[in-house]
């Protein structure tokens, strides 16, 4: 045994066949487990023509060689596909208990394809799966749709991951969620889920994860004492994933007004410490996670539910200038419940509210909704329209890129390749500005979190140095090597919230695998799913030109922490594609980086012509 | 004069300097806490060395050196070796890289600290003020 079970569940929702696929070996030691050997698994399907709302979308749900351990926060899933939103690679990984619940199934993941001919969901109990009727789990929040599976399921303890109505009506940004609400926000793997008539999947298992040594169990035991010690941690658990609110908005790196403004007044009231000090009552953590950075808030006499992180709190309150913590928390339930991802929606409602204030968007559009900067309720109205797809929903819906092209001002959504930038800004982190603009799924805070590099937290064992952050020039390697850090991250799946060092992650690896990766081969993996992914995205029509920034990015703020500042693009560019190897005229990975990396299949597909 | 760091007398002058310094009045007017550094033996210094300052709404009310840093039981504990707490005086490890690298420990309630953040940066600028005499082998 060597930390994988080397089998996928496969599940043909048109014919309802139900089977395995082993997983190769070698696939498992060159791209370790996750998003990118899910990458590796769905090369050949993902296509350009393909309909990313079609049957033939292939869905994998997998886990990493460390999910299901008690490993320092690996208790993560990923789920992959070509997105909606973006029409590129889509993957959004997801905590809670139910990627360690699939393996404890027997499987590394489960591979849908097809469409149901009426909605289902997949009961996998232990080796034994079926798809299940679920019309009357249709239109079902996500809340609800939990506690109902459970009940037909006759067991408290099953997990499940599902959709909302926001994924049964394919809204292009709409999430997967489970447990307490932890989800797979990003790149619409829920409308995915909803083009498939696949409500939910539900799992139960009972079989023990395999460890390839026994030292494995000491390792995991420090590395999560030195985990539960380590000040980023403490700062997580008492304070929330927005703890740092306050020193982000000081730094200017904190959106406002639609990235039209840094430092917003109210950020006192609507931060980690002010949640913990007002509305928390609990907090919640994922599988074996030692962090627990999850928020439990009871809002007056209401019942305890999920307290808002921090994309939330920014998307909610600074975006649109709402410093009312009470109602940003309310949004987010919203969403979670409806099954929108936060980030995509709030970004949307700020580009709305934008479009709204320089009147290209106009009461007769909004059906007489007046949209002011600090109404949380013209907000959830349009949360509202945009599930129903009424009105203004209609465009809505289609995600930041969507609604500024019908109102023809395109150039004033924050996005890039139809993802909507999530609420780190570049201007105060420019380390950001190439994350986004290469990120293989839009504008992705999860495939490079730099800003904690620019803010102190470098990691020099692998070349990542914390740069004078208001600068461009001598970054792009230190990016790189981040994002190849943060691959491998979403290979294992280990939550990006946890300190965890670059040794520290490759003897829980080795120890779990027994494949003994040197710390070159280790980071080498990370790289090597970054150039594929790439790889996958040029296939399916992404050049350099689509590594941009949204103009918002790259007009300077007149204020606040990072007033005068713009990311470089040019130069952060031009060194980035000589950092990775790629092509700074096509944007694609060169055929001597494609076959360094042992990718002779992807080399032969864009560059033509043999490979070793 | 420079004066050796860690010691009383630094502390003493780190109070000085707060306490002259109209923009840490200003900006730490609301903070209530107290600090212990601990300094861990590093190089030649062979037993740690403990520093207490007590912050009340922008003045140092009280700097001294402890023999053990039970004897105050201070809101915040700041602790690294010696060669790590002589870079940050020093202006050339940022503390918060240093907190985020592990290389600083810090104890004490982090709702507080991070809703205070400017606080503490402030405060932290201000030991770079101090005229200081490090240790030969601190790793300056």
């Amino acid at each position: 045994m060597n930390g994988c079970l080397g089998r996928l569940l496969t599940v043909d929702l048109g014919t309802g066949r139900i089977g395995e696929e082993a997983i190769a070996e070698n696939d498992r030691r060159d791209f370790v487990g996750g998003a990118s050997l899910a990458a590796r698994l769905l090369y050949r399907r993902l296509t350009p023509t393909l309909d990313p709302l079609g049957p033939d979308n292939p869905l994998l749900f997998l886990t990493g060689p460390l999910t299901g351990t008690a490993g320092p926060a690996v208790g993560r899933f990923v789920v992959c596909a070509k997105s909606p939103a973006t029409h590129l690679w889509a993957e959004s990984n997801c905590g809670g208990f139910v990627g360690p619940e699939i393996r404890f199934t027997g499987y590394d993941g489960i591979l849908f394809s097809g469409r149901a001919s009426s909605p289902v969901y997949l009961w996998l109990n232990d080796g034994k799966a079926e798809l299940r009727d679920a019309s009357r789990l249709w239109g079902k929040d996500a809340y609800e749709t939990q506690s109902l599976i459970k009940r037909e399921a006759a067991d408290s303890l099953a997990r499940v991951a599902c959709i909302g109505v926001a994924g049964e009506r394919m809204i292009p940004f709409a999430l997967i969620l489970g447990d307490h609400g932890r989800v797979a926000g990003r790149t619409g793997m829920g409308a995915v889920m909803g083009s498939k008539n696949l409500k939910a999947v539900a799992v139960r298992g009972s079989s023990p994860v395999p460890i390839a040594r026994a030292e494995f169990q000491a390792i995991r035991s420090r590395a999560n004492v030195e985990l539960r010690n380590d000040n980023v941690t403490k700062m997580a658990r008492e304070t929330g994933s927005a703890g740092a609110a306050e020193y982000f908005d000081l730094l200017g790196e904190m959106p406002v007004r639609y990235f039209s403004r840094s430092g917003f007044e109210g950020v006192g009231q609507v931060s980690g410490a002010a949640m913990a000090e007002s509305i928390l009552t609990g907090v919640s953590t994922c599988h074996a996670c030692v962090i627990a950075c999850g928020r439990k808030v009871t809002l007056g006499d209401g019942p305890e539910g999920k307290g808002p992180e921090y994309e939330t709190i920014v998307g909610f309150g600074p975006n649109i200038e709402v410093d009312d913590l009470a109602a940003i928390t309310h949004l987010g339930q919203l969403c979670d419940s409806l099954g929108l991802d936060v980030i995509s929606m709030s970004n949307t409602i700020g580009l709305a509210y934008a479009l709204y204030e320089r009147g290209l968007l106009t009461n007769a559009d909004t059906g007489g909704i007046a949209l002011k900067w600090g109404d949380p309720k013209a907000a959830e109205t349009l949360i509202d329209l945009t599930v129903k797809g009424e009105g203004i929903g209609e465009w809505l819906r289609r995600g930041a890129r969507g609604l500024a092209k019908h109102f023809g001002a395109e150039e004033m959504a924050v996005q890039v390749n139809g993802l909507e930038v999530a609420y780190h800004d570049p201007r105060g982190a420019t380390g950001m500005g190439l994350v986004y603009a290469t990120s293989p799924r839009g504008a992705c805070h999860n495939q490079s979190d730099y800003f904690i590099v620019e803010i102190g937290g470098a990691m020099e064992e692998i070349g990542v140095t914390m740069l004078d952050r208001a600068s461009s020039e001598g970054k792009a390697l230190s990016v790189s090597r981040h994002q190849w850090w943060r691959t491998l991250n979403n290979s294992l799946v280990m939550c990006v919230f946890a300190n965890v060092p670059f040794a520290a992650a490759r003897e829980l690896v080795n120890a779990a695998t027994g494949f003994d990766y040197s710390a070159e081969e280790f980071l080498r993996c990370g790289e090597r799913g970054w150039a594929l992914k790439r790889a996958m995205n040029n296939r399916m029509g992404l050049t350099a030109a689509n590594d941009t920034l949204p103009k918002a990015l790259l007009t300077p703020l007149s204020e606040g922490g990072a007033a005068g500042v713009i990311p470089d693009m040019p130069t952060m560019l031009r060194e980035y594609y000589a950092a990775q190897g790629w092509d700074a005229a096509t944007g694609r990975p060169t055929k001597d980086t494609l076959s360094r990396l042992a990718l002779g299949e992807a080399a032969r597909d864009l560059w033509g012509g043999t490979t070793p | 004069m420079a004066i050796p760091f860690p010691s009383e007398a630094w502390a003493k002058a780190l109070k000085d300097v707060l306490n002259n310094d109209a923009e840490y009045a200003q900006i730490a007017r609301n903070w209530e806490g107290d600090f212990v550094f601990a300094i861990e033996p590093d190089g030649s210094l062979a037993r740690p060395v403990y520093m207490y300052l007590n912050l009340w709404h922008g003045q140092c009310l009280e700097a001294m050196e402890l023999a053990d840093p039970a004897e105050k039981k201070a809101a915040f504990t700041l602790a690294a070796p010696l060669s790590v707490m002589v870079r940050i005086v020093q202006g050339k490890l940022d503390a918060m890289q240093a907190m985020m690298t592990r290389q600083l420990k810090v104890s004490g309630s982090m709702v507080y600290m991070m809703k205070n953040v400017p606080t503490v940066l402030k405060f932290v600028k201000c030991t770079q003020k101090v005229e200081s005499e490090f240790p030969v082998d601190s790793g300056q």
